[in-house]
């Protein structure tokens, strides 16, 4: 690699980033989508909880979903399956009941019954699923005080630190934001390939690794310094900073390899705009399970910035650290390495 | 030769099943000026893309400068200039910032973009984007850019095509200065005309082979037919007299059409390229 080479095409790229028009159509166009992704969400609430249920017996009552709504039951094989489900978000809570259950209600004595939690879960909805496993008690056994409830939050307990509706939203926004340098970032790659600038470049001692260098410095360089900018703003970067960055860091080379993907199926900027606005709705699904907890199940951990979403939401909203989040930052930067060589091998096939 | 510029052997490529260069071999001297000449389609510009690293041959080898293009192809692509057939300069960028881009790619510290601009007749419009160029002048910016780097050996893909007279011309001039100054250039074309000004040597390339390689007047002398039109009186009109020259009996043939008739004109007809190259191939340029 030719440094003073990448300097020059760093400076041409940020030259032609700044002058360029598109920011203004992506940001208007951008508007446009939140407002209609606004309007397209129900307007109705619909609070219907699942619930994972273990028990060596377990009475009819907790196995047949209420027919007024609201609840869902599902019966788990055991208690490490139920545990692991909650964590996974497969259940917004497990109830797992003791093996006598059926005679302490034969015999009008409450029985004690374990409720396991995610950590992320709010307060509201745990008091929300308390008063329904009181309520399939109740159906069971006609008594108003048939069992004794113990709750369990797997993980870290967030329950007593409740988060801000605006400081969930600080993932999401940075998503957002890096995922609006990754669509500027196509389009100037789609015209380099299109122009056919980039073979200009290519008959010159600049070399392909030259240019992707170029290129996902200048991509990683802009995407990175606004999600800073923002978090720094939102004062997310008050506990563990340092993680905090290198998330951010691996987020932006991940939008940057994401670009280069998109840039390599693009021929012009609307192309541009339909194959990214497909990956910036990918990107952003994993950040509304932090909005609205107990509303994405575990799949959403096969997306990558589910990784920087949880990282950046838990060391900012709950002071986890390096212990807690050094799972989360190896896989982010494995997706990041996978999607840097298809991106740069895609985008190697559409220049040459 | 020690002192080629270019010397293919044997270049081969293929898209496919279909091959678009059939083994071709050539070289081009330094100072000297190689047309390519062919209809589209007849592999001028695979060569081209071959002999600039574009593309990599299937079969066969090629030296600029003396330099492997498949093992030191970088070091290769620092002594050449690159002007391409369709118009690929930084559209939003000024011509004296898509200059110093490359410039700079190139390492040319004391370049001056404006003095380039002037030799191909933009002075003045330095600082205009080039997206409000026409497309003479993009052309003449792209012969601009081929040259920042006073490269040994100039590869310019069909520089004239579509532009008008005046910025043709001035494409013209640059490469008869390149010349002089010591390049040696590369030049697709299917301008026959073009072709026979400026270059020294021509290839005929037609379905992917070499038909022809010779200078233009090796070629006119060795496949043209030279003859006189004499124009004469006839009665109360005109004829037309034709005589074949480079015959024994040219002379005598001269000799006595003055003699017996009333010559009104005499005008001398030679083959131009383009009538060789239908000799040669059966097929013209379109």
């Amino acid at each position: 690699m030719n440094l003073h080479i990448v300097r020059a095409l760093v400076g041409k790229d940020l030259a032609m980033y700044a002058r360029n028009r598109l920011f203004m159509y992506l940001t208007l166009a951008g508007l446009a989508l939140f407002i209609a992704v606004y309007f397209v969400m129900p307007n109705v609430v619909e609070d219907t909880y699942k619930i994972g249920v273990y028990g060596e017996t377990v009475p009819p009552a907790f196995t047949q979903t209420p027919p007024e709504g609201g609840l869902q039951l599902a019966r788990v094989g055991t208690d490490a399956a139920l545990r692991q489900g909650v964590l996974d978000g497969d259940y917004i809570a497990g109830v797992a009941l003791p093996p006598d259950v059926m005679e302490k209600f034969a015999a009008g004595q409450p029985a004690d019954v374990t409720l396991y939690f995610a950590p992320d879960v709010p307060p509201e909805a745990r008091q929300a699923v308390e008063l329904a496993v009181r309520e399939l008690a109740y159906q069971q056994t006609g008594q108003t005080l048939a069992v004794n409830l113990t709750g369990e939050v797997l993980g870290v307990d967030t329950l007593s630190q409740p988060v801000a509706p605006r400081n969930r939203m600080r993932p999401m926004l940075a998503v957002l934001i890096l995922m609006m340098e990754m669509l500027a970032l196509a389009n100037l790659l789609a015209e380099e390939a299109e122009r056919g600038t980039a073979r200009a470049l290519m008959v010159t001692p600049v070399t392909a690794t030259d240019l992707f260098a170029a290129k996902g410095i200048t991509g990683t360089g802009l995407a990175f310094v606004q999600a800073v900018f923002f978090i720094a703003i939102a004062g997310g970067l008050g506990h563990e900073a340092g993680l905090i960055l290198l998330a951010l860091v691996l987020g932006a080379v991940l939008v940057t390899a994401v670009a280069f993907i998109v840039a390599s199926v693009s021929r012009d900027f609307m192309s541009v705009l339909g194959w990214g606005m497909l990956a910036f709705i990918i990107a952003t699904i994993p950040s509304f399970g932090v909005l609205f907890p107990g509303a994405v199940t575990g799949w959403v951990k096969v997306i990558p910035t589910y990784y920087l979403v949880d990282a950046v939401h838990r060391a900012a909203n709950f002071n986890a650290g390096w212990g807690d989040l050094w799972a989360d930052l190896v896989i982010l930067a494995a997706c990041c390495a996978a999607a840097a060589w298809l991106g740069i091998f895609a985008l190697r096939r559409r220049l040459s | 030769m020690p002192n080629d510029a270019i010397v293919a052997e044997k270049l081969e490529y293929r898209y496919g099943n279909l091959v678009a260069v059939k083994g071709i071999s050539f070289t081009v001297g330094e100072r000297k000026i190689l047309g390519f000449l062919g209809p589209n389609g007849a592999g001028k510009t695979t060569t081209f893309k071959m002999l600039t690293g574009q593309l990599r041959p299937r079969s066969g080898t090629a030296t600029l400068l003396g330099m492997d293009i498949s093992r030191d192809l970088e070091k290769a692509q620092a002594r050449i200039g690159v002007c391409f057939e369709t118009t690929n300069l930084y559209e939003q960028m000024s011509a004296i910032e898509n200059l110093n881009l490359f410039a700079k790619i190139f390492r040319m510290p004391d370049f001056s973009a404006e003095a380039l601009l002037d030799r191909v007749g933009l002075s003045g419009r330095g600082r205009d984007r080039v997206a409000t160029y026409s497309k003479g002048m993009k052309q003449r910016l792209m012969i601009a850019r081929s040259i920042i780097n006073r490269p040994d050996i100039l590869f310019l893909d069909e520089p004239t095509a579509g532009l008008d007279p005046a910025s043709s011309e001035r494409i013209r001039e640059v490469i008869l200065e390149e010349r002089e100054r010591g390049a040696s250039v590369f030049l697709t074309t299917h301008d026959m005309v073009e072709a026979d000004k400026l270059a020294d040597t021509v290839a005929f390339m037609n379905s992917g082979e070499i038909a022809a390689l010779d200078t233009p007047l090796n070629l006119k002398r060795k496949y043209g037919r030279r003859a006189l039109k004499v124009t004469v009186a006839a009665g109360d009109g005109l004829a037309d007299r034709e005589i074949t020259l480079d015959e024994p009996e040219t002379a005598d043939a001269v000799r006595d059409l003055f003699a017996s008739e009333n010559v009104v004109t005499v005008h001398s007809e030679e083959a131009t390229l383009e009538d060789i190259f239908i000799r040669l191939t059966g097929r013209g340029l379109a």
